[in-house]
């Protein structure tokens, strides 16, 4: 630096002469040359000077220099790919943009979750489109598994012919079997992997795979649906294709009968490892299927040695047995529960039906029959009932109340027990009317007319004819009349004073049975018929029996009996009383007796 | 083992199946080529001594080029641009599918292929089309697909290229 200015000075000093000469006559002196000197030099270089420094300022400031950048970025990178320079340039900028990604993320969420969001609708959507159809899949699998209408019709078919059920379900559509597995190099068609399954003619995986390809840019060109989706599933008649797609291969299934659907998960399963284990060599395939060398035994995964034919029979069977014995279960549990409910409800109209029982609910309460009713003291036992119904009395409950029952045969007991009819009397309630007949005295008769309108529900009485109380009188009348016998001393028609009390009596009794008649609208005539007994002559007896009637007949008539009703006649020896053994018979048949002849008005 | 997908390329009829069907093993009948519009077949070439695998997507092509599933070439290394030597409107086609293809798939290595050389004295091919080609600076073979001539050589020719 110190020889630059006296270097650079004498070119200028030598030639100033020629460029001041005119100007300035004679030469400063040397102070005043440098001055000048200077002033020249800033007439001169001063633009220089000042650009140089702007471009020092624009390298050196880094403001400056980012505006310089700024205004270019975007030129230069649309310039880099234009010259080819893509990969370096998506390397160079990758960090950069991850790192950018994950700090938008950490500052906020939602900036990139707005941005993704038109994204990630229709990817979340399709995902639950394809779990929503493998569900319904594995569902209409497993109803066609389970729905034994099939299966019955298989083991018919297995008893008609003599074969196991095993067999001929596999004869049957039960059988799949991956056949081939192939993965596919999406953009080239090429085979990546292929897996047979054992004894399976096969083709050329080279010309399967590309015409697979093919197909799928025929579907994909044809209806313009978008790159990432294609055919899903072909289907000719037992055989189907399935094919999986991924960003850089596709795995396709060569499937005989009807696979289930979890295959299609271990396909995207096997295809999702595929993708993680060469992603770099998916990515730059180029023909050279040397990376891919393990693969197969990762698509022989899908192969499925899980033969449904040895699954499905086993499970079916047992699926069969125990729905059969299910169903058997079931079947005698109601059958038993209807058999018990069907022996309870005929004890409940057992019950309705017996007199004596008002059933007011019936029902289960926690496992139990629940029987509430009331119950007339009188009634049949409930446990005789029971006990006929053949129900278990242990199985439920029952709750009586007391009352008083109105039914016909309750208060026929209960008139029973009030009124103690004699043995020959016989009581019989029908619709509140309490019937009486047989024979009974008419004391009983009295007071069965009275008391039996006190019992609950007797409305009235109805005696028999034989009962009726006139009736009764009457005949009592008449039985008490044809009782009496008159006695006479012997040989003689004449009477003691007891006779002739016992006529006075009597009289009155003949008195009464003509009123007891005549309510009844009856004539009662008396017979008077004189007895002797057996000693003596016959005539004499007869005549001393005449005398013997006719005495009691005055008497009678003495004592207020019309004549005309009185009809005396001796009868001899011929109706004895007794027959004569001794003295006391002799002396009993030494008399007169009474009939009384009713005539009907 | 190295395997690339390749395509035939080429006008109606200018003989892309007849081409090959002699030299190629396949499973499946021509009718693919007028329903999906691509058969697929394929033969292995011994380059440098090593085997490559060529699977081949004989694409169906229609006068009207437009029409060609241009989707069918993706992930092609290579391909075989055949023209008619009897139809000078089939060359002319080739040069506009050759064009076409660079735009569709980049620059990728081929054969032109100028079929039906059997045919020799009624080709189109007049001295100025024949400089037209020359100055495409291309890899072009003549072949009969009748004969035989050139098929290997072509198929052998395009292999080097894409391995090269």
């Amino acid at each position: 630096m110190g020889t630059s200015p006296k270097s650079s000075r004498d070119p200028l000093e030598f030639r100033k002469p020629e460029s001041s000469s005119v100007p300035e006559p004679e030469p400063p002196p040397r102070e005043d040359a440098e001055q000048l000197y200077e002033e020249l030099r800033e007439l001169i270089l001063a633009p220089e000077q000042q650009a140089l420094k702007e471009l020092h300022h624009r390298v050196d400031d880094p403001a400056s220099r980012t505006e310089d950048v700024g205004s270019v970025v975007a030129e230069a990178i649309q310039l880099r790919r234009k010259q080819g320079g893509d990969q370096a340039l998506s390397a160079a900028l990758t960090p950069t943009i991850e790192t950018a990604l994950r700090e938008s993320v950490r500052s906020d969420p939602h900036t990139l979750a707005d941005a993704l969001f038109p994204v990630m609708g229709p990817a979340i959507r399709r995902s639950i489109l394809e779990t929503l159809r493998s569900f319904l899949e594995s569902f209409n699998q497993v109803l066609d598994q389970s729905l034994s209408v099939k299966g019955l019709k298989w083991r018919l078919e297995a008893l008609r012919t003599g074969r196991t059920f095993t067999e001929v379900a596999l004869l049957h559509s039960l059988v799949f079997r991956v056949e081939q597995v192939f993965l596919i190099h999406k953009k080239t068609g090429l085979p990546l992997g292929h897996a047979v399954a054992p004894a399976v003619a096969m083709q050329d995986p080279g010309l399967v795979s590309g015409m697979l390809s093919a197909i799928q840019d025929f579907v994909r060109d044809s209806f313009h649906t978008p790159q990432e989706q294609g055919i899903n599933r072909m289907n000719v008649g037992d055989l189907d294709v399935w094919i999986e797609q991924g960003p850089y291969a596709i795995l396709a299934c060569v499937i005989r009968g009807i696979a289930p659907r979890d295959l299609r998960d271990r396909m995207a399963e096997v295809l999702e490892n595929v993708h993680r284990d060469y992603p770099e060599q998916l990515d730059a395939y180029d023909g050279d299927s040397s990376p891919f060398a393990r693969v197969n035994s990762q698509l022989a995964r899908c192969l499925e040695h899980r033969y449904r034919e040895e699954a499905q029979p086993r499970g079916f069977g047992f699926a069969y047995a125990a729905g059969v014995l299910l169903i058997l279960v079931l079947a005698g549990w109601f059958g038993w529960r209807a058999v018990q409910y069907a022996r309870w409800e005929r004890l409940v109209s057992a019950f309705r039906e017996q007199p004596g029982y008002v059933i007011t609910s019936f029902g289960r309460e926690n496992g139990k029959f629940l029987l509430r009713g009331m119950r007339d003291p009188l009634a049949a036992d409930p446990a005789q009932i029971i006990g006929a119904s053949g129900v278990n009395p242990a199985s439920g409950e029952f709750h009586w109340g007391g009352y008083y029952a109105l039914d016909d045969s309750i208060m026929q007991q209960r008139a029973a027990a009030l009124l103690a009819p004699p043995l020959g009397a016989k009581l019989q309630v029908k619709d509140g009317v309490l019937h009486v007949s047989g024979s009974a005295s008419a004391n009983w008769v009295r007071e069965t007319q009275s008391k039996a309108l006190l019992l609950p529900g007797i409305r009235a009485v109805q005696f028999a004819p034989e009962l009726e109380p006139d009736r009764l009188a009457f005949a009592q009348a008449k039985a008490t009349v044809e009782g009496a016998v008159i006695r006479f001393p012997l040989a003689s028609a004449a009477l003691s004073s007891s006779e002739l009390a016992s006529i006075r009596i009597l009289a009155e009794n003949m008195q009464s049975l003509v009123i007891a008649a005549r309510v009844l609208h009856r004539d009662v005539a008396f017979q008077v018929v004189g007895h002797t007994d057996s000693t003596g002559a016959e005539t004499s007896n007869l005549n001393l029996s005449q005398r013997r009637a006719d005495r009691v007949a005055w008497d009678l008539g003495r004592n207020g009996i019309p004549e005309k009703l009185l009809h005396a006649q001796g009868v001899g020896i011929t109706q004895p009383l007794r027959n004569e053994a001794t003295e006391a018979d002799r002396e009993f048949n030494r008399s007169a007796t009474f009939q009384v002849m009713v005539t009907d008005h | 083992m190295l395997q690339k997908k390749i395509c035939m390329l080429g006008s109606f009829a200018v003989g892309k199946t007849s081409l090959v069907r002699r030299f190629v093993e396949s499973i499946y009948s021509d009718v693919y080529q007028t329903t999906v519009g691509v058969k697929i077949d394929k033969k292995n070439v011994q380059v440098n001594g090593a085997e490559l695998s060529l699977v081949l997507w004989d694409i169906y092509g229609e006068d009207d080029y437009q029409k060609m599933r241009w989707t069918y070439l993706r992930g092609a290394s290579g391909y075989l641009l055949v023209a008619d030597g009897t139809r000078k409107t089939t060359l002319e086609k080739a040069f506009q599918l050759e064009q076409r293809v660079r735009e569709e798939v980049g620059a990728i290595p081929f054969v032109f292929v100028i079929n039906k050389c059997d045919l020799l004295p009624d080709w189109e091919v007049d001295p100025a089309l024949e400089s037209q080609i020359a100055a495409k600076n291309w890899n072009v073979l003549r072949s009969s697909a009748k004969t035989g001539e050139g098929v290997e050589e072509a198929f052998a020719l395009l292999a080097r290229k894409m391995l090269g």
